[in-house]
């Protein structure tokens, strides 16, 4: 025995110990997390390798037209950590609930008129459906996403989305104490599955929660889904908001694109890995083909509604498909 | 101030679910990914969750937490814990953190499936806090051992255990793949949260925080008692559920469910936990006994909340009440017989004065475990090592995937559970994991327990050398008992001392 070497103890893990710097904290406990991409294993999971979910995984991840040897080494350029993450947004928290709070003191909602008010209970307050759907679609994207490092960023995405219904139902409430003739707190779900303006982004959100691949759902909801509710809602709301004296709906927009932005780094930068391997960038362009007219039409729909000039919808296309042009397709 | 009050838009936030008409609610929802036996979504808006937490109180109070449990981390880095820490301590990290860190990742994909295919929008928000906590779980329970690293080589494994066929490590992925990432979002709710971190975690994160905290383990009592809190939090998911499913006649369902998720967790507690309480914690630091907490946490409180909610008691709970006195000790006497095969140091823990502890914990302990421990000592005392190891390799239970061990002596009762399904053999070490096979055999025939791969040539040289390869065990790596069996020299030194 005495040839067997002894394995000694190395300065990191084993598996980042291979190259000479220092692991970085978010590197430590955030790289190759998942197991169930073990190679050589039967299956993703440890039962029979043709239970429904080890099909699922090896159907809808393993087998995604979109290939990379190594998708473990993507990185978030943020990288953030669930530590980071709470600090992060327990500040943000703070400023967005000090802007409530001094809003409501000095009786902002009072000064709105009953038409910007009406507005928004067609058009702003129901949009908690859709934000639940961005939740529930980027929770579907995390655990279906082939590395950690993916599956953390998509993880911060959904609880990110739930950030922004939480302000939806926030504001629903205060408004419904100002206006109790609006239909505040009742009629969303009515304007949400009936109303013109919300059936784009309805028939989009549906038919991205059911794209099983991961990767098309990373590129449905990612790429173009997202984009178009930030730049065709939210960003828009921003805006027409504070034409109408409602600062509050305007600095709150501003507040949410943050987050927004942040999704837009890591989400660069995986297209970015995911265009080293030959083939992909036509997978996704495909993708980007087949779910653009959706949101765009679903910006018409939207847009159209609560502005009086096309040039708001044109705008927010735009926004959408500049940003996509950036991603070096 | 005039801010609103949280319960003044709480139920806003949880008033999501909507009709859809683009996709249908079959696509939207498949059973398999839901779980939700064929009940229409509305049985499920009557969910509501007992624990309410808001998005800005969720990232306060955890921003808080954080900031405990790493300031005092960063507070005892100088300290010599680790230095002074008994080796049996550094067995009990070892393998706390190298079978639950990555594992807790996993916990957090199956909160994902609840977040997604959840038919309550409070449950898919609740399992949104349960994703995030779960990614915390495994962040802060691989940055602490990191520390370690350098020191030990078995540390690496808080990280690399997951990736191994080690075969402690099969059986902990074959519970949990079952319990959570291979479920329904119903299915991780009434598994994963009620019946496991309801009845189970518990014990390991509070039972394990007492024995840190006697052992001047600081720094890892206060990080799983702060794990525990969110624990308890995300816990409280599958209660409504259980609730639910009674009341629309899906109550034989629920149950098979929860008692699945029952049996399962007590096989891989019985050698998670049990050995790390009676065993490895050093004698003077041992709050309860393993028995004491099984008794109190899970036949106790969780026997009422299951009784509570409309739930029986499971079918194998006389079994269950014998194995907890008897099971974990065969566990613990296999783990240190097979000790290369594992990546911690097993303390024997079997000293005169831990054998009268043992005795007085669980009367006859001596006329049975002991006299197995009575043939190791004797070899030890005697210098013959070799016949202190393994040569072979246990056979293991097709369910629980740990070794098939029953209590040694004049009530000797070992049998085999076998099953013959399809035209395969299987062997299972108990009724309850029979049953639990022939629930749903298409969840587990064509898996290959660690002597199935054996068999099937897969481990090569086809011995215990060629075993550990497969295991990814290397020396430096593979454990030796913890104290170098000093224990041994007591016996010796007590022997002398009874003669003269």
């Amino acid at each position: 025995m005495s040839d067997v070497e002894i394995l000694k103890p190395l300065k990191t893990w084993s598996h980042l110990a291979a190259r000479r710097r220092k692991p970085s904290e978010y590197e430590i406990v955030s790289v190759n997390l998942q197991y169930n991409d073990r190679p050589g294993s039967a299956a993703p999971y440890e039962l029979d390798p043709n239970v429904f979910m080890n099909r699922w995984y090896v159907e809808h991840r393993n087998n995604s037209p979109l290939k990379h040897k190594d998708w473990n080494s993507f990185r978030d350029p943020d990288e953030l950590i669930y530590r980071t993450y709470c600090l992060m947004q327990d500040g943000q928290e703070t400023y967005v609930y000090s802007l409530f709070d001094q809003f409501s003191a000095r009786e902002h909602d009072k000064a709105l008129t009953p038409q910007w008010a009406g507005t928004l209970a067609r058009l702003y307050t129901p949009s908690r459906y859709l934000l639940h759907t961005v939740q529930m679609a980027s929770a579907y994207l995390a655990q279906m996403a082939p590395a950690s490092t993916i599956e953390n960023c998509a993880s911060f995405q959904a609880m990110d989305s739930f950030r922004w219904l939480s302000h939806v139902a926030y504001r629903t409430k205060e408004l419904e104490g100002s206006f109790a003739d609006k239909g505040f707190g009742k009629d969303e779900r009515h304007y949400w599955e009936q109303d013109a303006a919300w059936q784009g982004f309805r028939e989009l959100m549906e038919k991205t929660l059911v794209a099983y691949d991961w990767a098309e759902c990373f590129v449905a909801l990612n790429l173009v889904a997202k984009p178009a509710i930030e730049e065709g809602m939210l960003r828009l709301l921003g805006n027409v908001g504070r034409r109408n004296g409602d600062l509050v709906m305007s600095l709150l927009a501003d507040a949410e694109l943050i987050d927004a932005t942040r999704h837009r780094r890591w989400v660069a930068a995986l297209v970015k890995l995911a265009l080293e391997t030959d083939g992909n960038a036509d997978v996704i362009r495909g993708w980007i083909a087949k779910w653009t007219p959706l949101a765009d039409a679903a910006i018409d729909a939207y847009a159209s509604a609560i502005s009086e000039s096309q040039s708001a919808a044109d705008a927010a296309k735009q926004a959408t498909a500049t940003f996509r042009a950036s991603l070096g397709l | 101030m005039t801010v609103l009050n949280r319960l003044d838009w709480y139920n806003i936030a949880r008033d999501t679910n909507w009709t859809p008409t683009y996709v249908s609610d079959k696509d939207l929802f498949p059973e398999e990914l839901t779980c939700a036996f064929g009940l229409p979504a509305e049985a499920f808006e009557e969910y509501d969750e007992p624990y309410k937490t808001t998005y800005p109180e969720y990232v306060k109070v955890q921003r808080e937490k954080d900031a405990g449990a790493y300031s005092v981390k960063a507070a005892l880095e100088r300290s010599k814990m680790y230095e002074n820490a008994s080796p049996g301590w550094l067995s009990v990290l070892k393998l706390h953190f190298g079978a639950i860190a990555r594992g807790e990742y996993s916990a957090s994909s199956a909160e994902c499936r609840m977040v997604r295919f959840g038919r309550a929008p409070g449950m898919r928000n609740m399992a949104t806090f349960g994703m995030m906590d779960e990614i915390r779980h495994s962040q802060i329970q691989l940055f602490f051992p990191h520390q370690y690293v350098s020191k030990d080589r078995q540390f690496d494994w808080a990280f690399k255990s997951y990736d191994t066929n080690e075969w402690a490590m099969i059986a902990a992925r074959h519970f949990f793949d079952d319990m959570m990432v291979t479920r329904g979002a119903v299915g991780v709710g009434m598994m994963l949260t009620f019946a496991f971190e309801t009845g189970f975690t518990n014990m390991q994160f509070l039972g394990l925080a007492a024995d840190a905290a006697e052992a001047g383990d600081w720094s890892f009592s206060s990080l799983i008692s702060s794990i525990q809190t969110d624990e308890s939090r995300h816990a409280q998911i599958g209660g409504p559920l259980v609730q639910i499913l009674v009341k629309n006649g899906k109550k034989a369902e629920a149950q098979k469910m929860v008692d699945i998720s029952i049996w399962r967790a007590w096989k891989l507690f019985s050698i998670l936990t049990g050995p790390v309480m009676d065993y490895y914690t050093p004698l003077e630091h041992r709050k309860q006994s393993f028995k004491e907490f099984m008794q109190e946490w899970i036949v106790g409180q969780f026997e009422r909340s299951l009784l509570e909610l409309g739930l029986d008691k499971p079918w194998f709970w006389d079994d269950f009440l014998r194995e907890i006195d008897e099971q974990h000790h065969g566990m613990h006497l296999g783990v240190w017989f097979w000790r290369p095969t594992v990546w911690w140091d097993p303390a024997a823990g079997v000293s005169p004065a831990e054998r009268q502890w043992l005795e007085e914990k669980y009367p006859g302990w001596n006329d049975t475990w002991g006299h197995c421990w009575d043939v190791i000592t004797e070899n030890a005392l005697e210098g013959n090592m070799a016949k202190t190891l393994p040569e072979t390799l246990p056979v293991v239970c097709n369910m629980c995937q740990l070794p098939i061990n029953y209590t040694p002596g004049p009530k000797w009762t070992m049998r085999d559970f076998p099953l013959t399904h399809a035209g395969r053999d299987y062997h299972f070490c108990s009724e309850g994991c029979r049953w639990v096979f022939e629930q749903e055999p298409s969840r587990y025939k064509d898996h290959q327990s660690l002597v199935d791969r054996f068999l099937d040539g897969q481990i090569q040289p086809p011995d215990l050398g060629g075993a550990l390869k497969f295991m990814g065990l290397s020396p430096g790596e593979m454990g030796d008992d913890a104290l170098k069996f000093a224990w041994v020299e007591e016996v010796r030194a007590d022997r002398i001392k009874k003669a003269s």
